[in-house]
């Protein structure tokens, strides 16, 4: 009996022990199979083996993966862009040498992990760094990083003091920064060296400038020899002088155009006269102006919009504004199709905005092409050249002289402003938006 | 480049954490500081009319962080008791944005100055004192490194860089004191001795704070 009862026992103990192994295998293929590769699905091989080459796997992926990793790293380090990552603390984790060279961060400081700001003392850095991930969206951003020298204890003294050494105490350096947010709160920073685009502009405008102010006097001279000239000949002379002092006081137009563009961007508060003006007012005028070669091409007008708006501004710089836009309109206008002008105040839910106004300038023409649309704002950028040249458009000096648009867009920006080209959606002409604060800011 | 592992911060205590909290304000604050400084500068030297208008600005931002410093600072001192190193660090942080705020201070004074100089010829000594304001300068980056290293001895480096400014203030003091036969208004010659009178007490300040960086560190005053 006993001898039965211990056999009993023992196959129910071998019963329990197989089916716990049997679930236990299963459950370990199970597992294989949902992190394995897949492709070995079919190989019948004992467990244990088939662990190990899922680890032998692994472990090669992961070499791999670490090679790929110091591979990416070793780019980084090498890239001509600076870039930097800080930890949700705002300590720098690492950075590149582009980066060490853009900040002058001292190698001998940043051994260990410590405060981006105790490295480089740059607010506008900071706050890209605290608004990327605040808002947890890539940043852009625009300064200037000014280094101030400092006596560092191993320095000698010939460095430290102002007067004898040669290097500047002060440097600065233009630098543009994109921020991306990572996992972590950890925030990646590219940097970049804006320093020999913003020289090379700089001395284009200012070569620019210099050569217009230089021509503004002989070419006055030039204009007044000529129009006594003509007083004086007979035909054909006569004419070849008319002409002459025709295309002289063109670019007599030309030079003042962009000296004029030169100041509005130099000193834009300085040379507004701020008055309160009734939009409509000023457009209706405006198109008084224009009405002669509007009804040549039978032209009209279709102004929306609320006819009371009064905004602060420029009353002349504006009017000039709208002369240019409603003369191109006119110009790229079929005959007998209307230009639609549509005021309208912008509603903003952010009450601490300043309040403004869209003007919208439509025309019936073909629009813009695709190709002039990048730079309608640009400097003697001219589009369609076989449309802006045509001998009619001669008499008037703002066209072909490839500025128009450009002090146009310098105006609206000097109120503080934005201007916007596209072509309607609907409508398919060519679409001017500008938008304008109805008072004159504050800052100014 | 690469990147350090994860910095070991989930052990330190709230304390640390507040206490590098606040020195990262006070370091935000004196790259305003630094910022109004290098404004000034360009507004008295350059004749950069720009300045004028973005100090303002920037003297109410380092107004606020002053005010929040200051009362941060006593928040931690009574709620979470610090002693030695640490309460040494907080009450030299308190007295240190005061004197970071002196220089934001002068520095708008200075800008106001520039203003009323621009219509002046430049005087001959202009040269020497925007060497002076450089000098201060690099003094006042001396010391926000220190207090960012936790450098005791700044103290007795910026020191000897004050006594140099000092010397420049005599110098131009006599210079523009004992000019004779000065045409027009005295206005100019007022104002620029104002100026190396600021740029003076701005060097100060910087002295102090790379002072009180020392006293944090060691404990003593000198």
């Amino acid at each position: 009996m006993a001898a039965i009862n211990f056999f009993l026992g023992l196959t129910v103990g071998i019963g329990i022990y197989v089916g716990q192994q049997y679930r236990f295998k299963q459950q370990l293929k199970s597992t294989l199979k949902s992190y394995g590769t897949g492709e070995d699905e079919e190989i019948s091989l004992p467990l244990h083996s088939l662990i190990r080459r899922e680890l032998i796997d692994l472990n090669r992926q992961r070499r791999k993966l670490e090679k790929d990793k110091q591979a990416w790293q070793e780019l980084i380090e090498q890239a001509p862009i600076g870039y930097l990552q800080v930890d949700g603390e705002n300590q720098l984790l690492g950075c590149n040498q582009a980066a060490k060279d853009l900040l002058k961060i001292d190698s001998r400081r940043s051994q260990r992990v410590r405060l981006l700001l105790e490295l480089v003392r740059s607010y506008d850095l900071d706050s890209l760094i605290e608004e990327t991930r605040r808002s947890l969206r890539p940043q852009q951003k625009e300064w200037i990083f000014y280094f101030t020298r400092y006596a560092y204890p191993e320095d000698k003294e010939s460095e430290t003091n102002a007067y004898k050494s040669s290097r500047r105490i002060v440097e600065s350096i233009a630098l543009k920064g994109y921020g991306f947010p990572l996992s972590n709160r950890q925030v990646g920073v590219f940097i970049e060296n804006r320093q020999p685009l913003v020289e090379l502009s700089q001395s284009r405008d200012r070569t620019f400038s210099d050569l217009t102010h230089e021509l503004r006097t002989p070419l006055t001279s030039i204009s007044l020899v000529a129009e006594n000239l003509q007083r004086r000949l007979q035909d054909p002379e006569k004419r070849w002088v008319t002409q002459m002092l025709g295309e002289t006081n063109r670019l007599i137009e030309l030079v003042q155009e962009w000296l004029d563009l030169t100041q509005l961007e130099a000193a834009p508060e300085r040379t507004l006269k701020y008055e309160e003006i009734k939009i409509y007012d000023l457009i209706e005028s405006v198109w008084l102006t224009l009405e002669p070669i509007a009804n040549r091409k039978k032209v009209t007008l279709s102004y929306s919009g609320d006819r009371s708006i009064i905004l602060e501004g420029d009353r002349s710089r504006l009017t000039q504004v709208f002369l240019n836009l409603l003369d191109n309109a006119i110009k790229h206008n079929p005959p007998q199709k209307e230009i639609f002008v549509q005021t309208s105040s912008i509603e903003s839910e952010d009450i601490s905005l300043p309040e403004k106004i869209k003007v919208d300038v439509i025309d019936s023409g073909r629009g813009f092409t695709a190709n002039d649309l990048p730079y309608i704002f640009e400097r003697l950028y001219r589009g369609d050249k076989s449309r802006t040249r045509e001998q009619e458009d001669r008499n008037y000096s703002l066209d072909g002289s490839g500025l128009g648009l450009a002090i146009v867009e310098q105006i609206v920006r000097a109120h503080e402003g934005a201007i916007a080209a596209n072509n309607h959606p609907t409508m398919g002409g060519a679409w001017v938006e500008v938008i304008l604060p109805v008072k004159k800011s504050e800052k100014n | 480049m690469t990147l350090s592992p994860k910095a070991k911060r989930s052990e330190a205590n709230q304390l640390e954490r507040s206490l590098r909290r606040v020195q990262q304000e006070v370091l935000r604050m004196g790259t305003l500081v630094e910022q109004s400084f290098r404004l000034s500068h360009q507004a008295l030297f350059e004749r950069d009319i720009d300045a004028v208008k973005k100090i303002g600005e920037l003297e109410r931002q380092i107004d606020i962080y002053y005010r929040q410093i200051e009362s941060d600072c006593a928040t931690l001192m009574t709620l979470q008791a610090p002693v030695a190193q640490d309460l040494r660090l907080l009450s030299a942080l308190m007295q240190l944005v005061r004197d970071l705020e002196r220089i934001g201070d002068y520095a708008e004074d200075l800008t106001e100055m520039a203003v009323k100089l621009m219509k002046y010829t430049p005087h001959q000594a202009l040269g020497d004192i925007a060497q002076m304001s450089e000098h201060a300068q690099l003094m006042l980056a001396t010391s926000l490194v220190a207090l960012a290293d936790l450098d005791p001895s700044a103290g007795a480096r910026v020191k000897e860089m004050d006594d140099i400014v000092d010397d420049a203030y005599d110098r131009l003091y006599d210079i523009i004191a004992f000019q004779k036969d000065v045409p027009g208004v005295v206005e100019p010659i007022l104002v620029l001795g104002l100026t190396i009178r600021h740029l003076e007490r701005m060097a100060d300040h910087a002295t102090n704070i790379s002072q009180r960086v020392t006293y944090i560190v060691t404990g003593k005053r000198n």
